[in-house]
């Protein structure tokens, strides 16, 4: 904004506007600079009437990160009509999102999709969904109330350095809103073709000030995506309650207390191996999982530039599938403390600690853990000094996390970032980072039998966790650029060049032929090793323009290459062809959202999504729509449409011979909302009256 | 009825394909700053000061402490403007510290992680605290931007104003979306 040349008939032109939506009569006026009064000499009605553009609406942090982020908005989130939180992830670009069947996805950052999401690390206010079972994230175990969502902030790229391990290919952060914005009354309800039906229910309350809180439940239940055999296993439901309070007994002393508890039963299909007839069966049933969390979290700040935030939480979940089971308690306790000191130096350090005591539940006799019960645990030291090397305009970030886990001992995760603000809306950054991704207990500890193929006597793979498995580690060197091009044009380019090391695969398998259980069958032994070296390169680009106040376009494109290899002594090419086939080599996102007369909205995302060969998925495009209606100030009626470009469309290839195909979609909601009028939209019916007096 | 609703539901859509069709003539909206800068000078119209030895009171100064998000947009809106006969001069802070001689503070959001100790320190000085930060009136910020359908309304922390010593004009309190009074949210 405010290139200098345009200045004074921007002014005449924003005079204009704001006659145009003041008076209809104005509309014949013309760019007159002489006769249009400035902004300064409107009343404040009149100010409070002007549209404007949100563009610069961004998290003032962005501009002053020197980290590849995108902030996904609680805006951004309801106009996109997403059901679910995989689904809002599309948003964000660099992020690859494919939906596997109903209640499964496969997420990855700047490459490595994967049906456990591995090496990505999400955290929900703070408590880490990343499960150490499979060093990933069950995606259907884990929800919130998006309206109560405050924003998503995804960072691509390590955040080893801050997080610490298993944040290796990027961070994703799910904040929801402090209750003191959430009082009053919201109650929603949906229905669909894939969400058969949903509910929701929040109510808050507080004074506003010193204490706050709110209570929410939900249940989602979804049917089955395509089957073109017509087999429905994917089928599913969740339903989900919770509470926060926030406790703010003085100025710069917070206390925050929040939990949930959910209950859900997902549907699946599983290949279960057995070395007598049949050698396999595929059976379908339900994953039935049950969480339960409580997290509290004291924020105090002493002075402008000292302060501290404790935060403990202990996290329960209960998982029995129809091939295993897993019972998980997580006490994490986290302590960080920032300063600044010599007023040039901020300094951010913490410690934390994290224990989990887990059981594996066996369900099958080809599938089982040695031992069952074991306790994972992480002790963690971070410091972290930012320096303002020209004040205002130029910092440099040094930091290092080290951290003790129980399964590769002490692991060192330092970066170091330059970011440079030349002028206000635009800035250049640069960073290098180490990240390590700690091996998870099936690669650790798993015992499992599965079949391959039959040749003269059936042939069993049987893969044997690795207590010698090493951590897989990246060095990621990153570059970006974000500027404000135009008043109304916004764009952010990052690119990296990651290096990996010892990423997992199957070392040399070793061939036995029993006799026993008959028939005669030969077991090929094989265990995990670190067996694939490389690098990926890429970028990603999204620029953004609000060519009116009422019409916004984002767009996307986001490019990764891989060039793995196996290390000396793996020969699992498969491995490699895994990495680096799993994920696209090129997404498109176009974005359109137009406010309309009336209080109407219209919205409309394209994508493209390039081919994924080792899991034999083609190239796909699709496309969502979302039209919403504020019928009144307090009801809104929305109708969805996703995946409309082809009745369906495979994204992933987990479920193969048969990929599940994405049905294409449509969901209705209404919403109902009592807001409290502290936080509510204006109203010039409702003239608000001072309480004192 | 029906037909006066279908009747300004014509006139809407012409006014849109209006908007559409001169769009070469007609620049986008302005951004939310602007109309923002535009708000810091009028909020001065209505609201009076006690006398503080550290301010020059034949001016009236604005002043953005933190990452200044308004660039030349604060310049060109406040170049040459008066309010009541005093001239408005204005200038960006780094620190509360430096906020002696402000009567109006406009605290960026860059400052949300300081802003328990900031706004405190500012109310001492007896400037009326703005921001458009979530939770600013919380925090005991006076005034609090709102941006909701596209338009920029402000909140009052009434109780706040009133204990740093400042007067707020009912005229502000009527324009304002919401009024808070200390002990609970607004009515």
């Amino acid at each position: 904004m405010g290139r200098i040349g345009g200045r004074t008939r921007a002014n005449g032109a924003l005079l204009i506007a704001a006659m145009l939506l003041v008076s209809p009569d104005a509309a014949n006026a013309t760019d007159n600079d002489q006769n249009a009064p400035r902004l300064t000499e409107l009343s404040l009605e009149q100010l409070g009437d002007i549209e404007v553009t949100t563009v610069s609406k961004r998290p003032e942090e962005v501009w002053r990160t020197a980290v590849a982020i995108h902030v996904i908005t609680h805006e951004d989130i309801r106009r996109s009509g997403a059901t679910s939180i995989p689904e809002v992830l599309r948003l964000a670009p660099g992020i690859e999102v494919a939906r596997i069947d109903s209640d499964h996805w496969s997420i990855g950052v700047r490459g490595f999709g994967d049906q456990f999401s591995k090496s990505l690390l999400v955290l929900i206010d703070g408590r880490s969904i990343y499960t150490p079972l499979f060093a990933g994230m069950y995606w259907p175990a884990h929800d919130a109330l998006l309206d109560d969502v405050d924003r998503i902030e995804v960072i691509r790229g390590p955040g080893g350095t801050i997080w610490g391990a298993d944040a290796v290919s990027g961070v994703i952060n799910i904040i929801t809103k402090a209750t003191a914005e959430t009082h009053g009354a919201l109650l929603s309800a949906g229905a669909g073709n894939i969400d058969r039906g949903t509910g929701a229910l929040r109510y808050g309350g507080g004074n506003g000030r010193t204490f706050d809180y709110r209570v929410y439940g939900k249940g989602v239940n979804r049917s089955a995506e395509h089957h073109a055999d017509g087999a429905a296993f994917d089928e599913w439901w969740t339903t989900q309650a919770g509470f926060r309070t926030d406790w703010t007994p003085g100025p710069g002393n917070t206390l925050t207390v929040q939990g949930d508890v959910s209950k859900g039963s997902h549907g699946q299909r599983v290949s279960v191996a057995s070395l007598s007839p049949p050698a396999q069966v595929a059976l379908d049933g339900s994953l039935h999982a049950v969480g339960v969390d409580v997290l509290a979290r004291w924020q105090r700040d002493f002075t402008a530039t000292r302060g501290f935030r404790l935060q403990a939480y202990v996290d329960r979940t209960s998982w029995l599938a129809p091939h295993f089971g897993e019972q998980r308690n997580t006490i994490d306790v986290d302590f960080l403390h920032h300063a600044t000191l010599a007023a040039r130096h901020t300094v951010t350090a913490g410690v934390g600690a994290r224990v989990s005591p887990s059981r594996f539940i066996q369900q099958v006799p080809t599938l089982d853990f040695t031992p069952r019960v074991q306790t994972d645990s992480v002790y963690s030291g971070f410091a972290e000094d930012e320096m303002a090397l020209v004040p205002e305009h130029l910092w440099l970030t040094v930091g290092s996390k080290i951290e003790h886990n129980n399964y590769t001992g002490v692991e060192v995760q330092p970066g170091a970032r330059l970011l440079w603000a030349p002028r206000p809306g635009q800035s250049a950054w640069a960073s290098v980072s180490r990240a390590v991704r700690t091996p998870s207990r099936i690669e650790d500890a798993i015992a499992s039998t599965s079949y391959s193929t039959t040749t003269t006597v059936p042939i069993f793979l049987r893969v044997t966790g690795n207590p010698d498995f090493d951590a897989e580690r990246t060095v990621a060197y990153e570059a970006g650029y974000r500027a404000r091009v135009a008043s109304q044009v916004y764009v952010d380019l990052a690119a990296f060049h990651n290096r990996h090391r010892g990423l997992g695969s199957f070392g040399l398998g070793s061939v036995t032929v029993e006799q026993t259980p008959l028939p005669v069958h030969a077991i090929v032994d094989v265990l995990y090793v670190n067996g694939v070296s490389g690098r990926s390169d890429g970028f990603e680009l999204s620029p953004e323009w609000q060519p009116r106040g009422w019409w916004r376009l984002r767009g996307g494109y986001s490019y990764v290459r891989f060039d793995l290899a196996n290390t000396p002594g793996s020969i699992d090419v498969n491995a490699v062809n895994r990495y680096a086939g799993s994920s696209p080599h090129h997404q498109v996102r176009l974005e359109s959202r137009l406010n309309l007369p009336g209080g109407a909205e219209f919205d409309a995302a394209y994508r493209y999504v390039s081919a994924l060969p080792a899991q034999k998925i083609e190239a796909y495009h699709t496309a969502d729509s979302r039209v919403g209606w504020a019928v009144s100030p307090r009801i809104e009626v929305s109708l969805a449409g996703q995946n409309l470009l082809a009745p369906s469309h495979a994204e992933f290839g987990h479920n193969l011979p048969q990929p599940v195909g994405i049905a294409r979609s449509v969901y209705v909601e209404v919403r109902w909302w009592r807001a409290n009028p502290w936080h509510g939209l204006p109203s010039a019916a409702w003239p608000p009256r001072p309480r004192s007096q | 009825m029906a037909r006066s609703a279908l009747s300004r539901l014509a006139a809407a859509t012409a006014l849109t394909v209006i908007c559409t069709f001169t769009a070469d003539a007609q620049p986008a909206p302005r951004s939310e700053y602007e109309i923002k800068a535009a708000y810091l000078f009028t909020f001065g119209k209505f609201v009076d000061w006690p006398p503080r030895p550290a301010r020059d009171e034949s001016a009236v100064t604005i002043c953005v402490l933190g990452a200044d998000p308004f660039g030349p947009v604060l310049d060109a809106t406040l170049a040459g403007a008066t309010i009541r006969g005093r001239k408005v001069s204005w200038r960006r802070l780094t620190g509360p510290e430096d906020a002696a001689g402000c009567h109006i503070v406009f605290v960026s959001a860059s400052e949300e992680r300081r802003v328990s100790t900031i706004v405190p320190a500012l109310n001492q000085l007896g400037a009326l605290t703005v921001s458009d930060m979530p939770q600013f009136a919380s925090h005991g910020g006076m005034i609090q931007f709102v941006t909701a359908a596209s338009r920029v309304r402000f909140e009052i922390n009434l109780l706040s104003a009133r204990e740093a010593g400042l007067t707020v004009s009912s005229e502000l309190l009527r324009v304002a979306s919401a009024v808070r009074n200390g002990a609970g949210p607004g009515e």
